[in-house]
């Protein structure tokens, strides 16, 4: 069984991935209105305040989920769900930066056996390295005593 | 009721309920646009000989549509946090309806606790979350 204290000591909190974003228009008006998005805000390039939706900060990823030397704990991790913090607007066709970390690691045991939950957290910022938004992605591992 | 300032908002009051637009057509736009083109989100055929139920709605389009009912109730809430668990899978074409409850509220600061749910047409929650809003003092 993995020590989960353990990981925690070896992986949280140092930044495993950094990667560059630019958000298209287009496709953030796409992604708003198809999630029954209503506001101007979010709906029209041309508004003074267009802005990414909450999702859409979601759905930026780092190329690289876990440390590359984090041990293989079963199955393939399964998106357990998504959170967001929204600090400031995140504007389309301006220059992002997404750093990621392990947030926290903790597990759930049930009568299938323990479950164990990453927590993947993505800081993003813009090009005067102010900080927009974080996001957490909340992995999930069944795992493996074979 | 027109939501326009914390103290047009009372604790444990329902917000009106939404019925997103699930079908596959919808979830395939969302999905390329986000750039998670693929069988999975756009072909429910495809979808199943990969062992799953049918094409899949992204779990983050569960959150638009979370993050939308909130808009829709106030127009001047804004989102501060918004946190959702996908407990089971959502499946495009099925429909689903969104519920959100007031639980808690801090007139000072106009700050906002909603529990959310999205539930299926046989009533199972497939994700459910909490946000965080603010709206005007």
């Amino acid at each position: 069984m993995v020590d989960i204290e353990a990981l925690k000591e070896n992986f949280l909190n140092q930044e495993i991935d950094s990667k560059e974003f630019v958000l298209d228009a287009e496709k953030m008006v796409t992604a708003a209105r198809a999630s029954g998005e209503t506001r101007e805000i979010y709906l029209n390039p041309e508004h003074a305040d267009f802005q990414a939706t909450p999702a859409i900060l979601c759905s930026l990823a780092s190329g690289r989920h876990l440390p590359i030397d984090f041990p293989k704990l079963g199955g393939i991790p399964m998106d357990g769900g998504k959170a967001v913090e929204c600090l400031a607007p995140v504007r389309a066709g301006v220059p992002l930066t997404g750093r990621t970390h392990l947030h926290d690691i903790y597990d759930k045991k049930g009568r299938s056996g323990r479950m164990i939950l990453i927590v993947v957290r993505l800081e993003l910022f813009d090009a005067d390295n102010t900080h927009l938004a974080t996001t957490d992605s909340r992995l999930v591992i069944r795992e493996n005593n074979n | 009721m027109s939501i326009d300032t914390i103290a047009d908002v009372e604790f444990g009051a329902e917000l009106p309920t939404f019925t997103p637009d699930t079908s596959l057509t919808e979830v395939s736009k969302f999905a390329h646009a986000v750039g998670w083109g693929g069988a999975r989100f756009e072909d429910h055929d495809a979808a199943r000989e990969q062992g799953l139920p049918g094409a899949l709605v992204p779990g983050i389009m569960g959150m638009g549509f979370l993050t939308s009912t909130i808009h829709q109730w106030s127009d001047n809430a804004v989102i501060e946090h918004i946190d959702t668990v996908f407990r089971a899978p959502m499946i495009a074409d099925e429909p689903c309806q969104i519920g959100a409850v007031v639980t808690d509220i801090d007139e000072d600061t106009g700050l906002v606790e909603l529990d959310m749910t999205l539930k299926n047409a046989a009533d199972e929650t497939r994700v459910f979350g909490t946000a965080r809003v603010r709206l005007p003092v």
